[in-house]
C-alpha cells in the first residue's frame, strides 16, 4: 500500500531526462565490458559491499562474490516485488534496512543492482549507476580509463 | 540580582536533556527503514514496512544485503 507520494521537482526534471532517451540496448555487452563497469561502479563507491550487473533477459552478466546465481534470483525477486507494487514497471528501487541499503536501477535494457553500507548518499549513488549503465550500453567500457574514486561517502 | 546555585545547574542539566532528546529524535528518525520506488517521469512513492508490497521488498532487499556480505576492510 502506498503510503506516502513524493513530487520533487529536482527528480522529476533529472528523471525526464533520462525517461525521454532511448531505453533498449541494441544488444546486450558482453561479459568482459560488464566486469570492467563493474569495476568502475565499485572503484566509484567507497560505501558498495557488493553489486551486479544483469543483462535484457535478467541474466548476470558480472557480479561481485562467488554467487551470481543468487545475484540473479534476488534481483528478479526485487524488480518483480517493484514492479508488483502499482502495477508499473519501476525505474529505481532504494530500499534502507538496519543492516545496509539497496539500490537497483533499470536503464538502457540493463540493470545494475548494488549493497552499500547505510547511509550512503542515494543520489550519487543511484546517479553513478545510471551512467555506468549507459556507458555500458553504448559499449564505451573498454576498461583502460582509470575510475576517479569520490572522496567522500 | 544573581541567579540561585541550584538554578543554575537544574537549567544546564535541562539544556543537556533537551538536546539528548533531540539527539535520539533525529536518530530514530535517519535510522528508520524505508522502500522507495521510483517511476518514469519522476514519480516516486515509498512503501511501508508492515504493507504487502512494502514487505516483499524488503524481504528481497534482505537477501540482497546477505548475498553482497560483508565489506571487505582495508
Amino acid at each position: 500500500m502506498t503510503t506516502v507520494m513524493i513530487q520533487e521537482a529536482r527528480a522529476r526534471v533529472t528523471v525526464g531526462i533520462f525517461a525521454d532517451m532511448p531505453d533498449a540496448a541494441t544488444a546486450a555487452p558482453d561479459r568482459k565490458s560488464a566486469e570492467a563497469a563493474l569495476a568502475f561502479l565499485t572503484e566509484m563507491s567507497p560505501d558498495l559491499r557488493g553489486a551486479a550487473i544483469l543483462g535484457p533477459d535478467g541474466a548476470v552478466l558480472a557480479a561481485t562474490g562467488e554467487e551470481p546465481d543468487r545475484w540473479r534470483e534476488d534481483a528478479a525477486a526485487l524488480f518483480a516485488a517493484g514492479d508488483g507494487a502499482e502495477d508499473v514497471p519501476v525505474e529505481q528501487v532504494h530500499i534502507a534496512t538496519e543492516q545496509g541499503e539497496v539500490f537497483a536501477v533499470r536503464n538502457a535494457g540493463l540493470a545494475a543492482i548494488t549493497v552499500s553500507d547505510r547511509f550512503a548518499l542515494a543520489s550519487l549513488m543511484l546517479f553513478d549507476m545510471r551512467s555506468t549503465l549507459r556507458r555500458l550500453a553504448s559499449t564505451d567500457f573498454g576498461g583502460s580509463e582509470p575510475p576517479q574514486p569520490r572522496s567522500g561517502g | 540580582m544573581p541567579a540561585k546555585p541550584h538554578r543554575i545547574l537544574l537549567d544546564r542539566v535541562s539544556v543537556y536533556a533537551d538536546e539528548a532528546a533531540a539527539f535520539m529524535r533525529r536518530r530514530r528518525i535517519s535510522r528508520r527503514p524505508f522502500a522507495r520506488l521510483y517511476y518514469p517521469q519522476g514519480r516516486s512513492a515509498d512503501h511501508a514496512q508492515d504493507s504487502s508490497s512494502g514487505a516483499e521488498l524488503f524481504v528481497a532487499a534482505g537477501r540482497l544485503i546477505e548475498v553482497a556480505g560483508k565489506k571487505e576492510k582495508g
